[in-house]
């Protein structure tokens, strides 16, 4: 729980406190962790008064868990990202990126800000002109952004990690090529990090312009209508074909054609995907079944049950077992005359009537600039929507892969004792390690590796088991005055309102939590804690699932729990977006929820008024 | 041409106004519009006028009691007053205005198939200005009001509240004119409904002017508890669209106004202690109110402040009935002043707001 301190009133303006970052104390057993991370995510002890004086919200929301030292790779491209759009190339006006820190494990984040009015103004010259072209141009841009992205992920399949055999490939010497496949090898790791990095720049290219224009519709929006919903206000603008319901819709599909082909009682048998192959490959429908599954999977199974972040976040294309549980309970619901569809007419129908409804509020004269708003809003949102499949999900899932290709290259040499060990060393020793690795090939030799990574691994994974029970603050060091940049509003959901919530925080009962209200209706049941995918299988039908954060490929899972209860989120993170299309009533961002309930415990959560209350 | 004296509720349009008074001519207009209304009839300015000049009234009361005291001086007002209405009470009443008062209460009694029906007797003030028919004394409400002597005389009652202490000396303060429009006043004669819940409803957010929103207070019993705030009401939130129901809070409702024992008048009493933490509405109930009210602010096109009440017969079918309606002003002020984003975000929202509008025009 968070606690707060006030300043000693030396002066009497006396600022509100989160923990400071330099003296929170170490988890025990997690001594030495900061070896795990690069000096620059560190609290240095000589920056001591820069950084304690600063606001530090932790990213729940994309890093829940405490980080493994490769996985940092994943939060330098996403931030570089989000900063480098906001900075230097749409020059927002009164915000740039956002630093990182890493504190017993978890990430924490601070946004920097352009104070000056001067230097506003010269941004938002600036600004107009470069969102102007985005805006202006902005299918054609999503077009060729599809492409971009497509080929990144082709090219990133295509990058091979080199065997290393006996001796160097036979056609590489009578090709007179001289170049060897050790330095292959030290160009596929350096290539799959530049593969990172260019594709983290895509996600955020349209990104934060496209949150930028959502907020400027909520804004509009509020001015009318100070007592509307978050939700009432995503209504209008979400879209109605949303490629995050694709990979369920696949599933439907799968077990439409199941029934179909008569092998529905087959598919049913089996929970093991392999076996189910084997099952199946004998008939001829049997075999037009499986035709029908790789047509789905590719793309729409690389889809993270996680969020893509974290190298043991798998997909369905990883493990079929989750999206043939999902198809399994469609073929049920099918052979009980039930419809699976989702209500997609309903859905366009509401959003039209809501809009419709609002826009007639409004005095006649204003009511363009609403139009206005809302057109932009509903322009960008396809990307908005779109683009975490394209990266976190599938892009992703092929990076992991690739990287376990090169974990499989050291297990083979002996370095790691598994493939997941890998992630253990930092990105710098992965370096250093390939060079030992190369070194030892080429001069035929003993690589030092062997006998010097397990024991660090080793040491490493205990901490990180230690890091995971750590109970980490959402914020650290002053809190803010004002919060402005739109990324840390729309997406981390991190507004004035939240920010006073968190401070407030200590001094309520424990047994009632303010969150947003990400998907409307109340629901009451017992809650079941999900900490990590892993937990996932633990879940009974009706329960209440309280998590970190949820991700968008558990969607099966939600026409079974009653609701939805996260620790972080905005109204437009993607599981608010899943469970309003779901009707599920859920509760986002409510800062600390893992921490407070318990699996088991009965709660009510209400998201018409984005309350969870612990009722046990 | 004789003065009209009587008025049914449903010949008045918002034109009959300085005939009628605000209440009633707004009365007559939800008739109109279809919107249910307890059954009355107008009593008008021009049978209260008949009734002065029979009786030489302006002229005693003016020249008599009120030029004759200092208006500062709350006990020489009081003294007025209770003069005041001593001659009102005693003069005498025009035959033709006598007959057709009990001919419509008659009428009335015949309407809803029963002798010794139970009405409300109201002020209906001519005046525009809320404030000034409000402190002019020409708010006055009767309730449970019972057989032709009785409503003849709450009449007289509503005539003599126009000399209270309070606004001899409000429009004491007024111009000629002014004072002469602030002792303009109708009286209606209404069927009472004997409410089991009644309360008020707002089509525009009292919290902050949000005219996407209905606000609705409820309270057990005749509306007189919650509009003279005796009791805390339960309230219920809605958004327009649907109408939906968002929130509501059921408050601890200890008293409630209930027609007397004897069947004359009203009087407090203390809620049933099974029903104090009751919601007085439930869902389907709450949203038919908020269409009804919705349908209120459509026809006059503007927010309004609604008092209603929700009568229960003994078959348990339920029908609600506006009592009456008045523009809601303050809040669509209040609005206006909401707070506007920080001026940072103010920095490039309003880029984002241009190229919107750019946007539009390239379409075109």
């Amino acid at each position: 729980m968070t606690t707060i301190d006030r300043e000693p009133s030396t002066d009497s303006a006396a600022q509100a406190r989160f923990p400071d970052p330099y003296e929170v104390e170490t988890p025990e057993g997690a001594e030495g962790w900061k070896e795990m991370y690069p000096y620059y995510n560190h609290f240095l002890e000589v920056r001591r008064d820069r950084d304690s004086a600063r606001t530090w919200f932790r990213n729940g929301m994309h890093f829940p868990e405490p980080m493994p030292p490769f996985d940092i790779a994943t939060s330098d491209s996403a931030f570089q990202s989000t900063g480098v759009m906001n900075t230097r190339v749409f020059a927002l006006p009164p915000a740039l990126g956002i630093d990182v820190r890493v504190l017993n494990g978890y990430i924490y984040m601070s946004s920097l800000g352009v104070e000056d009015p001067v230097e506003v103004g010269r941004r938002a010259e600036e600004f107009a002109v470069r969102v102007g072209h985005y805006y202006k141009n902005w299918t054609d841009l999503y077009e060729k952004w599809q492409t971009k992205v497509r080929d990144r992920i082709t090219g990133l399949d295509a990058i091979v990690i080199p065997e290393l055999g006996e001796f160097e490939p036979i056609e590489n010497v009578l090709a007179g090529r001289g170049v060897t496949t050790s330095n292959d090898l030290l160009v596929a790791y350096q290539a799959i990090l530049a593969s990172l990095d260019a594709v983290w720049n895509l996600h955020s290219e349209m990104l934060n312009m496209g949150y930028a224009a959502y907020l400027n519709f909520q804004t509009l929006c509020k001015q009318h209508f100070p007592e509307i919903t978050d939700q009432t206000i995503a209504k209008m603008v979400s879209g109605i074909d949303v490629i995050l319901f694709r990979p369920d819709d696949e599933l439907k599909r799968l077990a439409r054609l199941a029934i179909e082909l008569g092998v529905e009682d087959t598919v049913c048998a089996h929970t093991d995907f392999a076996q189910l192959h084997t099952a199946l490959a004998g008939s001829d429908c049997g075999r037009a079944w499986l035709d029908g599954w790789t047509e789905s999977s590719e793309p729409w199974f690389h889809f993270s049950y996680g969020n893509g972040f974290y190298h043991h976040h798998r997909s369905w294309s990883d493990d079929p077992s989750f999206p043939l549980t999902g198809i399994r309970k469609y073929i049920t619901r099918l052979q009980a005359g039930d419809s699976i569809d989702r209500p997609a007419d309903a859905v366009a129908k509401e959003r039209d009537e809501i809009t419709a409804h609002y826009r007639d509020l409004i005095p006649t004269d204003e009511q363009a600039a609403f139009d206005d708003a809302l057109g932009l809003s509903r322009l960008v949102f396809p990307y908005v929507e779109n683009h975490n499949f394209f990266i976190e999900h599938w892009y992703m899932t092929i990076f992991w892969r690739k990287m376990r290709q090169l974990g499989e290259l050291f297990v083979r040499f002996g370095f790691i004792a598994e493939v997941d060990d890998l992630f253990f060393l930092r990105r710098t020793e992965i370096s250093e390690a390939l060079a030992d690795l190369q070194f030892s090939w080429c001069s035929g030799g003993e690589a030092i590796g062997p006998d010097y990574w397990p024991g660090i691994v080793e040491k490493r994974r205990g901490i990180h088991q230690s890091l995971i029970k750590w109970a980490a603050p959402p914020a650290l060091g002053l809190a803010p005055s004002a919060i402005v940049e739109p990324m840390t509003m729309m997406l981390w959901g991190i507004t004035d309102e939240q920010v006073e919530k968190w401070l407030a925080a200590s001094t309520g009962d424990g047994k009632t939590l303010e969150g947003f209200a990400g998907a409307a209706g109340v629901a009451e049941g017992p809650a079941r804690l999900v900490m990590s995918p892993n937990d996932l299988d633990d879940l009974v039908a009706g329960e209440i699932l309280v998590a970190p954060i949820t991700s968008p490929s558990w969607t099966p899972v939600f026409a079974r729990i009653s609701g939805a209860v996260s620790d972080i989120g905005g109204i437009m993170c993607h599981a608010a977006i899943v469970c309003r299309e779901y009707g599920v009533p859920a509760v986002v961002g409510t800062s600390n929820a893992t921490s407070l309930i318990r699996t088991g415990q009965r709660i009510r959560v209400d998201g018409n008024t984005g309350t969870v209350t612990i009722l046990d | 041409m004789e003065p009209r004296f009587t008025a049914w509720f449903d010949s008045l349009r918002l034109s009959d106004r300085p005939s009628v008074g605000g209440k009633c001519a707004n009365l007559g207009e939800l008739v109109l519009a279809g919107i249910p209304v307890p059954n009355g009839f107008a009593v008008t300015v021009e049978a209260f006028e008949a009734f002065e000049d029979l009786n030489n009234l302006r002229e005693q009361i003016r020249s008599g009691l009120i030029d004759q005291v200092d208006v500062t001086n709350s006990a020489a007002l009081r003294g007025v007053h209770e003069e005041a209405s001593g001659l009102i009470h005693a003069a005498t009443m025009p035959d033709r205005l006598e007959q057709e008062i009990r001919a419509g209460y008659a009428e009335l009694c015949r309407r809803s198939s029963r002798d010794d029906l139970p009405v409300a007797v109201r002020s209906s003030a001519v005046a525009e200005d809320g404030d000034a028919s409000s402190f002019a004394g020409q708010q006055e409400t009767y309730l449970w009001v019972v057989g032709a002597d009785d409503v003849v005389t709450a009449i007289r009652d509503c005539w003599a509240s126009l000399f209270t202490p309070q606004a001899v000396a409000y429009r004491e303060k007024l111009d000629e004119d002014r004072r002469r429009e602030a002792t303009r006043i109708s009286v209606a004669v209404q069927e009472m409904v004997n409410a089991k819940v009644s309360g008020v409803a707002f089509t525009v957010s009292p919290r902050t002017g949000d005219p996407s929103v209905v606000a609705v207070n409820a309270s057990w019993g005749l509306g007189e508890a919650v509009v003279s705030g005796e009791v805390t009401p339960d309230e219920y939130w809605l958004t327009k669209v649907g109408p939906t129901l968002t929130s509501s809070t059921v408050s601890h409702k200890l008293q409630q106004c209930v027609p007397a024992v004897g069947g004359k008048g009203t009087h407090m009493v203390d809620v049933p202690e099974d029903l104090v933490d009751v919601a007085c509405l439930d869902q389907a109930l709450v949203i038919e109110l908020a269409a009804l009210a919705i349908n209120v602010e459509k026809h006059y096109q503007s927010p309004q402040d609604i008092e209603w009440a929700l009568a229960v017969d003994d078959d348990g079918d339920h029908r609600f009935m506006l009592l009456q309606s008045r523009p809601e002003t303050t809040q669509v002020q209040a609005r206006a002043a909401h707070k506007p984003p920080a001026a940072a975000t103010s920095s490039y929202l309003s880029v984002l707001q241009d190229l919107g509008a750019a946007n539009r025009g390239d379409k075109a």
